[in-house]
């Protein structure tokens, strides 16, 4: 009976000290962008669009034909960086490159920047892929957080840990080119 | 009647005999393709970007199986590979590399050359190196810069099972600009 008094009265108080329990245990919210895929991912044509997703540990990219997923744990690196490209792509960028009067290089001037992230996974058998996707600035973070949590890892640190530990190894590949 | 049924009879015993010995001579012919498993590319004391190691590899992974002169294309650490008969090990690592820019290259159409040099080494499962050779990838006017990645991947999808037979003695690591 006294028991049962005491665990009743410590009800409330564990209920009370949950509001404290840290993010990070919780379930990471789904995390997405558009992206490319460059090369690598299997039954995608190199340069693939898509729509790369980080959900429940499992990094999945979708494009309008085909989709594939990973799982986080099977991803032994994950590194961010950034690019530039052309605004006009494909078929269009390259014919514009003949356009006369000095516009084709007119044109290449017009370029924005762009996230990438590279990521090195084992399939079932062993056997190692790699892979690259670029997307809009300000994504790839959000995806590599994400991938971390679900149990990826990385040779690079986050931002946070670099800020914590030594800013320039993370400084050494993330650069604009 | 007896004679044409007799006839056509040993025409064909005469037709499945011709025919098994093409098949072994065909057989005899053809010869056995090694498969081959390509290592991840290594950076050594070059600082590589990620993009540029992973593009590399999957690009030869992609030139060799679109030849398909080796019978299999194995990836590192693919289990399947160990076991297999008179595979091939690619070992890859890169020796120079200079990033160029692709804004430089539109603008200038001289300068922004990106360029990489790997040291390609085919090995034999007891280690022994069958074939050496310094591949070098480019570019030069048009496409961003991991098209030097593809480049070097199809100059080194161009060394053969036949070539790495003729050559019994190794290179030294001779330069290869052009096509081989």
């Amino acid at each position: 009976m006294i028991f049962k008094l005491a665990r009743m009265k410590a009800l409330p108080v564990l209920l009370s000290m949950s509001a404290f329990i840290p993010f990070g245990l919780a379930q990471q919210a789904p995390v997405s962008t558009e992206a490319v895929q460059l090369v690598g991912m299997a039954g995608f044509n190199n340069n693939s669009k898509g729509h790369l997703k980080v959900d429940d540990g499992v990094l999945s990219f979708a494009s309008s034909k085909n989709n594939t997923s990973i799982s986080a744990g099977s991803i032994d690196d994950v590194v961010t960086g950034r690019d530039s490209e052309r605004v006009l792509g494909g078929t269009v960028g390259t014919l514009s490159r003949l356009a006369p009067y000095g516009g084709g290089t007119a044109l290449s001037l017009l370029r924005k920047k762009v996230d990438t992230i590279t990521i090195e996974y084992r399939d079932s058998g062993g056997g190692l892929h790699g892979a690259i996707f670029t997307m809009p600035v300000g994504e790839a973070e959000s995806i590599k957080q994400a991938l971390l949590a679900g149990g990826a890892h990385t040779s690079i640190p986050t931002i946070a840990d670099a800020g914590a530990n030594s800013p320039a190894q993370s400084d050494a590949r993330e650069q604009v080119h | 009647m007896k004679t044409s049924k007799s006839t056509a009879i040993l025409l064909l015993a005469w037709a499945s005999v011709v025919a098994s010995l093409h098949a072994q001579s065909n057989s005899a012919a053809a010869p056995q393709l090694p498969a081959i498993e390509v290592r991840m590319v290594k950076a050594g004391e070059i600082p590589l970007p990620a993009e540029f190691q992973v593009a590399l590899y999957e690009d030869l992974i992609q030139e060799f199986q679109k030849k398909g002169a080796f019978r299999q294309v194995y990836r590192d650490g693919e289990r399947n590979a160990a076991n297999t008969p008179g595979v091939v090990s690619l070992y890859t690592t890169v020796k120079n590399f200079k990033q160029g820019s692709e804004l430089e290259r539109d603008v200038t159409t001289v300068g922004g050359a990106t360029s990489i040099t790997v040291l390609c080494q085919f090995k034999a499962k007891d280690g022994t190196v069958l074939l050496e050779r310094n591949i070098q990838g480019k570019v030069r006017l048009i496409g961003d810069n991991l098209k030097a990645t593809d480049n070097f991947a199809k100059k080194a999808a161009e060394i053969t099972p036949e070539s790495l037979a003729a050559s019994t003695v190794p290179s030294d690591a001779s330069e290869v600009k052009g096509i081989m």
